[in-house]
């Protein structure tokens, strides 16, 4: 059978199944991809034969096993939270952060803590805005960092914003992006026998992975906006079953269940809630409101966990011994409902390749 | 002039103003007391596309436009168009003058077609015309120091060939008509420039 | 200079014209008032010209807001004394017909002239139409000129002959008469009444009553149409084989005899007035004719009308049989009826009817081909496709509306509509528009589309129409859209002039055809006049334009968008911009992922290759210095002289 070109790939196998996550690598890598309100085009065809895009396209096939290679060096330790060196508690100590920021403000600091001291020369962020979907930018100042803190839950094309930057002639970026961000951009960095133009990933010094169980679609927006009455949204949460809305009068509280039609149908596929690629993931605690979970995964993402804490702007803790099984458990059921799914033969999974050492069920339940 | 009819084709991409070309030799011959019957295509065609005038000089009233393989002279402002109109109108018995400098078409600039290659093109008609003089009228024209001056180039060789019995002085009359002071003199500069060219 | 050849007033000299210079010459010898048009090829430049003669020539010229009112405006004027011209293209007649077939019912009484430019093989037009079937419904006569010489004649024939009979009087031309040139012998500037009255008369009410009178019109015309010196019969007065032809194809016939060897057994019967036809003179060669051979552009129209002449009169004419589309005889190579004549196909088409020396004849023919064909490879000659001008806006605008539509990813429709932006049909335009018909039909077909989502139809729909078809047919449908709130987006590409026929003014710009200063009516205060939403745009702002046709998108019922900038032909003639290059250390050639985008995909014929450093140059003869190329280039590798790209 005579071999689909890249581009036409690209689009038939990912974008016309909606399994696009909207990550954002594979627009303004060429004049022909584009995005708008978090949706992913081909505007044409470019007829190339080859074709970066679909080579580091999350959505196309991936093998875990040599992605772990790649970036640890190693084989995985751990199936289910994929390798890492730590995990821990962590908060904010950088005054501004704590306050701005979800929970412990330790995505925030980390990102201001590598652009202020001059290791990167901006950050990748996603800026929330009053109402409609985040904006993708290149956060050259702490002030710029700052305000974009604060979790989004829909997909932002963050990776845009990179390829962007990169353009411009920037070098050395922190990034901080969700687990299909992360692993677009390992891909990217790992590929070989390609040009050297346009490789943004390789400009990327220290990536910042959130935990990410789904997003929602941009038609939620809307929803919001009816239940705030049209006023502006300052901040969105989801603590445990309500979306939390706050705004300028007050929180609107959004029965979670009321948003679970918007959740797009690939993260259901997804097979990495905890940016298993990325230097450091962090997360909620679903626990404490004061504290953020941060898996230290790389041997970078050691140090400058190291670092900022030895500079007073981050504080860690111990991950509490208690708290761990519910982690597992979690990240276990998402993981076991996507190879169960593969194991029915189910469309949409082409893009996992696994091997017995990258998951093996734990057999947790909820 | 060699029969009691001289068919003359003006060919060229639009823009490159080949219709004011075949207007002037239109003029200059009746001035002369000619008939003359002039068929050209404009409109949509200057968008880029293939643009010829026919001209028929003689002593009776004819048509507008000339027989498949009876064109006995060939002005061709683009060496592409000057092939594609000699396929269809020329013969041994026809004369050519081309500009050497190619225009792309499109289908080039997506580069899906090739552009013939330009010696081996000029080779080719020569072997099946009467006369051919490949003329790099473009350079000619920037040369006097009038870039947009091909047309007039052009027009200059083509009454350089004596083809037509017609005097210079008659031309550059009609040419007085239509521009004045600076224009009218590079325009000159241009005709002359094609006219010494080729005679 | 041949526009100057219009002001000698030297009688009987003669001058090069093109047909419609000696159509505009004929309107100013029998001393024209009033004329009136809607700029469409191949007819354009009969106003153009008449517009600059107006102060010296004492008439008045004006480019109407469409066919309809203008043939309104010349009826107005011949009421009043006044000799009229109403100029338009076949389409144009279209558009005018309801009022013409009303205007002939009662008649003129200043001649009125009527010419109508048809376009055989569709050089500039969407399709080829032959108006004389319209002019006939209208009971108008029709004057076939088939040279510039015949067309200023006909043209002062037409006055004489209109104020005669009271009837308009059709002057119907083919692209090749039109814009075809040669000799035309001048003649005097005649005096004339230059002193409107209008003076009532019951005709100018339409009524059926005056049917009748129209018929004796009609009849009292067929009368003198024998008499007519446009008529003529060239050839054996005892010819068993006559061709019956019209218009330049007379020309074409009387070569091909001559060609074929028969001008001692053929005779060609020229018809200078086709409606109604002049019957004495064709019984009297059909009667000595065996064959008649019909050779004409586009209908079998003169074929059909003497065929049933001479059915009337069969046993004065028997035996005769007739040769022509209907017979399949005459033909080009697409068939009976299908594009225009040449001196090839008539000759060949005149071979097949001969019964001896057919061979002959197709071989000649043959042969002529052969030879200029021999040793010239036909392979390889690319074609010459119709494209956007270097720095064309509407390029600029289909890529923004191409890329909002994928970006919105419904399967969003584009209809299009008449004028330079009928290219984008073609592949500079990325083939976007999927409809295309009449002047302002893609916002009627619109309103059609955009009221269907009761049956589940949730395709996003845009009519794009140019500024010029705005004025001309596209009001009523955004009326129609507004009270019947159906759910488009009209994108008005305005680049201030009716570019596709030579940049004529309309109703939107401040100048008129006379070159007067005039007030424009903004098509934005009309828009809003309707109280439907209207947002203005800069399309050379191809990242804004895309992000407003998006927005627009995801809105509910009738908006317009209007994307404005000056035609870059009038811009490039008007401004000198600052230079525009590539700098070649930028670029970086084919490892650029964008696949050399600017040369093959936003093909603008500025932007070239060069395979000697495998990197893209702009060709600065070409190039009109637009800038847009410098904000899509993905390197940023095309600049502006004299520092980044300026602001605009």
């Amino acid at each position: 059978m005579e071999q689909l070109r890249m581009s036409l790939r690209l689009k038939q196998e990912v974008m016309d199944t909606e399994a696009c996550t909207r990550c954002g690598l594979c627009v303004g890598l060429c004049p022909y991809i584009k995005t708008m309100n978090e949706r992913i085009a081909f505007i044409h065809d470019c007829s190339r034969e080859d074709g970066n895009c679909y080579q580091v396209c999350p959505r196309t096939p991936t093998d875990w096993a040599t992605l772990d290679q790649a970036v640890f060096g190693e084989a995985r330790t751990d199936q289910v939270l994929g390798n890492y060196a730590q995990i821990l508690y962590a908060r904010s100590l950088d005054r501004g952060t704590g306050e701005s920021g979800q929970y412990g403000g330790v995505v925030s600091a980390l990102a201001a803590f590598m652009v202020e001291s001059g290791e990167s020369e901006a950050a990748v962020v996603t800026r929330g805005e009053e109402s409609g979907p985040p904006t993708p930018v290149v956060a050259r100042t702490r002030e710029e960092i700052l305000a974009a803190s604060g979790s989004k839950y829909s997909a932002s094309p963050t990776l845009s914003a990179l390829n962007e930057g990169v353009r411009q002639g920037l070098n050395n970026l922190t990034v901080i992006g969700r687990p299909c961000q992360v692993l677009g951009l390992r891909k990217m960095q790992s590929l070989t026998g390609v040009s050297e133009h346009n490789l943004s990933a390789r400009q990327v010094n220290f990536t910042i992975g959130l935990f990410c169980f789904w997003s929602l679609d941009t038609k939620v927006y809307s929803l919001f906006e009816q239940k705030t009455e049209g006023k502006a949204v300052r901040k969105i949460d989801i603590p445990q079953n309500f979306v939390v809305l706050t705004t300028d009068a007050g929180e609107v509280q959004i029965p979670v269940d009321e948003v679970r039609e918007y959740i797009r149908p690939t993260c259901l596929r997804c097979f990495d809630p905890t940016a298993e690629f990325a230097d450091v993931a962090v997360g909620s605690t679903e626990h404490d409101p004061q504290w953020n979970t941060l898996i230290v995964r790389t041997a970078k993402g050691k140090e400058v966990v190291e670092r900022a804490v030895a500079e007073g702007r981050l504080e860690i803790k111990d991950y509490p011994a208690a708290r761990l099984p519910l982690l597992l458990t979690a990240v276990n059921n998402k993981k076991q409902r996507v190879v169960d799914g593969m194991a029915r033969g189910e469309a949409g999974y082409e893009y996992l390749i696994l091997n017995s050492a990258s998951f093996a069920a734990a057999g947790r339940e909820d | 002039m060699p029969g009691k009819v001289l068919n003359i084709i003006v060919t060229g991409v639009g823009g490159q103003g080949n219709v004011l070309a075949s207007q002037i030799i239109a003029t200059a011959a009746v001035e002369s007391g000619y008939q003359v019957s002039v068929g050209e295509t404009f409109g949509a065609s200057q968008r880029g596309g293939s643009v010829m005038s026919h001209v028929r000089v003689s002593q009776e009233k004819l048509g507008p436009l000339i027989p498949r393989g009876e064109a006995d002279f060939i002005l061709g402002f683009e060496p592409l168009e000057t092939l594609r109109t000699f396929r269809e109108y020329g013969s041994q018995k026809t004369q050519v003058i081309m500009n050497v400098r190619p225009n792309y078409p499109l289908g080039v600039l997506l580069n899906e077609d090739k552009y013939p290659d330009i010696p081996e093109l000029t080779e080719n008609i020569r072997a099946n015309s009467e006369r051919v003089w490949a003329l790099a009228a473009t350079d000619l024209a920037v040369s006097v120091g009038v870039p947009v001056g091909t047309n007039m180039v052009m027009t200059g060789a083509f009454v350089g060939t004596h083809i037509l019995p017609i005097g210079l002085e008659t031309y550059e009359a009609v040419l007085e008509g239509l521009f004045t002071g600076e224009i009218l003199r590079l325009n000159l500069a241009a005709f002359q420039a094609g006219f010494k060219a080729v005679s | 200079m041949s526009f100057l050849s219009l002001l000698v007033n030297e009688p009987g000299r003669q001058v090069l014209m093109s047909g419609n210079e000696a159509i505009t010459r004929g309107a100013i010898e029998a001393g024209l008032s009033y004329a009136a048009s809607y700029p469409g090829s191949p007819t354009a430049e009969i106003v153009t010209n008449l517009g600059r003669l107006a102060k010296t020539h004492e008439l008045y010229a004006e480019w109407s807001v469409n066919e309809k009112v203008a043939i309104e405006e010349a009826a107005g004027a011949s009421f009043t004394g006044l000799r009229s011209l109403c100029v338009v293209k076949h389409n144009g007649l279209n558009v005018a017909l309801d009022s013409l077939v009303s205007i002939s019912i009662g008649g003129v009484k200043a001649g009125m002239v009527l010419v109508v430019g048809d376009d055989p093989a569709a050089h500039s037009s969407t399709n080829e139409e032959d108006s004389r079937l319209i002019s006939k419904v209208a009971h108008l006569p029709i004057l076939e000129p088939s040279t510039p010489e015949e067309a200023k004649q006909m043209t002062l024939a037409a006055y004489t002959l209109s104020e005669r009979v009271q009837l308009p009087v059709t002057l119907r031309c083919v692209t090749r008469l039109s814009h075809g040139s040669g000799n035309v012998t001048l003649s005097l500037i005649q005096p004339a009444n230059k002193k409107p009255v209008f003076k009532k008369e019951d005709r100018f009410v339409t009524h059926v009553a005056f049917h009748q009178a129209q018929e004796i019109k009609l009849a009292k015309i067929r009368e003198a149409a024998d008499t007519l010196p446009f008529n003529t019969y060239t050839g054996p007065e005892d010819a068993k084989t006559i061709i019956i032809a019209s218009g330049p194809s007379s020309l074409y016939a009387l070569e091909a005899v001559q060609a074929l060897g028969l001008a001692g057994e053929v005779g060609v019967l020229k018809l200078g007035i086709t409606w109604p036809l002049p019957e004495k003179f064709l019984l009297k060669h059909m009667k000595h004719a065996e064959k008649v051979i019909f050779i004409e552009e586009i209908e079998p129209f003169n074929e059909e009308n003497v065929m049933a002449l001479a059915a009337q009169h069969m046993t004065d004419i028997y035996p005769i049989q007739f040769f022509g589309q209907h017979s399949g005889h005459v033909a080009g190579p697409k068939g009976p009826g299908l594009g225009e004549m040449d001196p090839d196909i008539v000759k060949r088409s005149i071979a097949r009817v001969m019964d001896t020396g057919v061979a002959e004849a197709e071989a000649a023919v043959a042969t002529t081909n052969a030879v200029s064909a021999a040793g010239v490879p036909s392979a390889g000659i690319p074609e010459r496709e119709m494209a956007f001008c270097a720095g064309c806006p509407h390029r600029a605008s289909f890529w923004a509306m191409k890329s909002a539509l994928a970006l919105d990813g419904r399967n969003g429709v584009v209809l299009g509509d008449i004028g330079c932006y009928s290219l984008a049909l073609r592949r500079t335009g990325w083939s976007l528009p999927q409809t295309m018909h009449a002047m302002g039909s893609g916002a009627g077909i619109a309103n059609g589309l955009g009221k269907l989502d009761m049956f589940g139809f949730n395709q996003p729909v845009i009519a794009v129409v140019g500024d010029s078809t705005f004025f001309h047919a596209t009001i009523p449908a955004l009326i129609n859209a507004r009270y019947t709130s159906s759910n488009f987006m009209l994108v008005v590409l305005d680049n201030e002039t009716t570019a596709m026929t030579g940049h004529q003014p309309h109703p939107g710009l401040n100048k008129n055809a006379m070159g007067e200063d005039v007030q424009g009516i903004a098509m934005e205060d009309v828009v809003r006049g309707l109280n439907i939403p209207v947002s203005i745009h800069d399309p050379y702002d191809v990242k804004g334009t895309v992000e407003t046709v998006y927005k627009l998108l995801q809105s509910e019922g009738a908006k317009v968008l209007i994307l404005r900038r000056v035609c870059a032909l009038l811009a490039a003639k008007a401004e000198t911009r600052p230079r525009v290059y590539v700098n070649q250390d930028q670029c970086i050639g084919d490892d650029c992922g964008c696949n050399r985008f600017c040369s093959t995909t936003f093909s603008c014929p500025a932007t070239i290759w060069d395979p000697k450093k495998g990197k893209a140059v702009i060709d600065e003869v070409v190039c009109n210095r637009c800038q847009v190329c410098v904000s899509l280039c993905p390197q940023g590798a095309i600049k502006v002289e004299g520092g980044d790209q300026v602001a605009r």
